[in-house]
């Protein structure tokens, strides 16, 4: 047992363990710069899960599944931007209650497929060449799943619209400010719609990753609260896909390390360090505030009447 | 017709219909901690709930699942106001709002799982399973090549820490030297939580595995690796056909079965549960060996079981397969001859906790904190 041991199994686990956390957070990010909240993302994974794992299972192919589960995930999201935007219901109250009927409806739906294990799971991928390297190639690129490097592409290609391309200045301004952006010709509510849309797809795909290849089976529940998770990733990397990847990540090796330390430090004190630093990172990021609300964007979770203030 | 005589009529109806059923029917509740489809604890009370459901005229069945440990006093009143008069509460933490529910309504008969709460119209039950643990033990001790075995454990109570020490004492009578690496994943169900805490197990050097938990997590983990495990709860079988070797499997409706036809034949009151205790073994039938239905042990393990032999103290030279079913048998016998937590027994810390040719008694066994010989890592609340 040496420090290899530690960093490949850290480094490995915080990868396949931070996928979906990954997925989630690309998607909440981009449904909050246009400034809706979508406190709904713990439902439209678990439905993405559910979804995955029934297409899955019935067509026989992992790739089904995924498609499937992103969408259900962008389907569910739909309901929250008609809620929010359309109907300019509270943010919190839709989206609360989008994960309350999402882990309901899975549950109802999803009687009868528990305690059976999927039979076409989405593998690990032996990268050719680069798995065989010493070190790095365990750690990095033989216990992980294609969506692994899917994220960070996504993640990559995210931050580029985001902050590079006329489209991200679209979404970035309909969040800080739908009126300025509304009398410069944009159509808010169409953004709006969309990038809650792009944030369901990608929420159910992080669904999907749980039950079709992090854990290749369907049980009621079984997101056992990453969308939670996904939504404090959010805040922690001030909206921007490129801080979600080593932010997932990071949450993803605190994870493992709760389970792999517990042989040296009290597992009571070790359940809580993934969450305890979450506080933290809150804390700090708020305190150190230089930009106003720690980087939120200005119009975050209110609803957008023209003509109004 | 007026109204008053329809409602006259309706009154009567009433009446007539309640007088009828009410010196036979039972209509029984259930609340459940877990959701019916976790494939574990509550799938398991659920699957039971239908099998005494059907199999009775008189009795009709609720159910409601996923209730907060806190709260089960406003679902027991919703049970009781939908006519329940026979309620099952089936989670340790349901034990207080359960036993407060009991003195409000002394007229409904109550049952709650694992807990030792009673009153004259409580009972209590539990199926256990230190015995399986034990037996899976041994074949586990003979499957190891690393030496190290690691189990994936819910929560620190008496109830894990006896299976634990139950399957370690299995372990050693077969593999003196091995060691059963626990990892404590605090929530009953939880998969990332199992799996993550499978990995760490994999990272330090285990093979064989077992846990108590509520999900096939840690064999789907285990076998992806090509790790053998024996599974928990419910017929896991079907997730690593290859790589599952046997496990623990209950049977909650013998219990169910039993307490409800002593209810409905008047054996059972609100006046005389003070002392019912189920406390069903092996030997009952409420807990039997296997990772799947009429198959203890996988066909594709009873070679290298039957080829691992080792020198017993008691029964000389021995195949750990013979062991396993010398001792499954002496289980199954209604007067037990053997117990795993025989003394002398030592725990870990070196500590005489049953002294020689004594058995623990039941109140030791619910309320253990020790940890046998053997047992690596965390042991929150140790002596």
């Amino acid at each position: 047992m040496d420090w290899t041991s530690w960093l490949v199994g850290t480094v490995s686990r915080a990868l396949a363990f931070g996928v979906p956390l990954l997925w989630g957070t690309l998607g909440e990010i981009y449904a909050e710069r246009s400034g809706i909240v979508n406190l709904g993302v713990e439902g439209m994974m678990i439905l993405g899960a559910y979804a995955g794992f029934a297409v899955a299972q019935t067509y026989g192919h992992p790739g089904w599944g995924l498609l499937a589960a992103a969408a259900v995930g962008m389907v569910a999201a739909l309901w929250h931007a008609f809620l929010t935007v359309t109907l300019r219901a509270n943010q919190y109250v839709s989206g609360l209650a989008l994960t309350l009927f999402g882990l309901g409806l899975a549950g109802l739906l999803g009687r009868g497929w528990e305690g059976r294990p999927l039979r076409a799971p989405l593998g690990s991928l032996a990268v050719p060449v680069l798995g065989d390297l010493p070190v790095l190639g365990p750690m990095l690129f033989r216990d992980q799943t294609v969506l692994t490097y899917l994220g960070i592409v996504a993640a990559l290609v995210l931050w580029i619209v985001l902050f590079r391309t006329r489209w991200g200045i679209v979404v970035r301004s309909v969040g800080e400010s739908p009126a300025t952006a509304d009398a410069v010709g944009i159509h808010v509510g169409l953004v709006r719609y969309l990038c809650v849309a792009v944030g369901g797809l990608l929420a159910g795909v992080g669904g999907g990753y749980l039950s079709v290849a992090y854990r290749p089976s369907w049980t009621e529940g079984m997101t056992a609260g990453m969308g939670w998770i996904v939504i404090a990733l959010t805040i922690f990397a001030s909206w921007n896909p490129l801080r979600a990847i080593w932010g997932a990540f990071f949450f993803g090796a605190l994870y493992h390390l709760s389970f792999r330390l517990q042989a040296y430090v009290s597992p009571e004190l070790l359940k809580m360090m993934p969450y305890a630093f979450a506080i933290l990172v809150l804390a700090v990021s708020g305190f150190g505030g230089a930009r106003r609300r720690g980087g939120a964007p200005g119009a975050l979770g209110l609803p957008y009447v023209r003509g109004e203030r | 017709m007026n109204v008053r005589k329809l409602m006259l009529l309706a009154l009567a109806v009433t009446v007539v219909g309640s007088l009828g059923l009410g010196a036979q029917a039972i209509k029984a509740g259930f609340i459940y901690v877990g959701p019916i489809g976790d494939y574990g604890w509550t799938h398991a009370h659920d699957v039971a709930r239908r099998i005494v459901d059907e199999k009775y005229d008189w009795l009709s069945t609720v159910y409601v699942e996923s209730v907060p440990e806190g709260e089960v006093e406003t679902y027991i009143d919703q049970l009781v106001r939908q006519g329940c008069n026979v309620i099952f509460t089936t989670s340790f933490g349901f034990i207080d709002g359960t036993y407060a529910a009991a003195q409000r309504y002394p007229n409904v008969i109550f049952a709650h799982a694992s807990g030792f709460k009673r009153a004259p119209n409580m009972a209590t039950y539990m199926a256990d399973f230190y015995q399986v643990y034990y037996l899976n033990g041994l074949m586990a001790g003979a499957l190891t090549k690393t030496g190290k075995i690691g189990y994936v454990a819910a929560f620190p109570i008496p109830e894990l820490k006896r299976h634990i020490s139950a399957f370690t004492i299995g372990v050693r009578e077969v593999n003196p030297t091995a060691e059963v690496h626990v990892r404590w994943i605090y929530e009953w169900y939880n998969p990332a939580a199992a799996k993550e805490a499978t990995e760490a197990l994999i990272a330090e050097g285990c093979d064989v595995f077992a846990f108590t938990e509520d999900s096939p997590t840690v064999i789907q983990v285990a076998a992806e690796r090509g790790f053998t495990s024996f599974a928990h709860y419910s017929p896991m079988y079907v997730f690593a056909p290859d790589y599952v070797v046997s496990g623990q499997l209950v049977h909650w409706e013998v219990i169910y079965d039993d307490f409800l036809v002593k209810v409905h034949n008047g054996t059972y009151t609100t006046k005389n549960l003070a002392h019912v205790d189920y406390w069903w073994l092996m030997a009952q039938n409420a807990a039997s060996m296997g990772a799947e239905m009429g198959m203890p042990v996988n066909p594709k393990y009873v070679a290298p079981l039957k080829a691992f032999t080792v020198n017993h103290p008691q029964f000389g030279r021995i195949s750990v397969y013979d062991l396993v079913f010398l001792r499954y048998n002496q289980f199954a016998d209604p007067g037990i001859t053997f117990d795993p937590f025989e003394g002398p027994i030592y725990d870990r810390k070196g500590n005489l906790v049953v002294p020689k040719g004594m058995w623990m008694s039941y109140d030791h066994l619910i309320t253990m904190e020790w940890a046998a010989r053997g047992v690596v890592g965390p042991w929150p609340g140790e002596p």
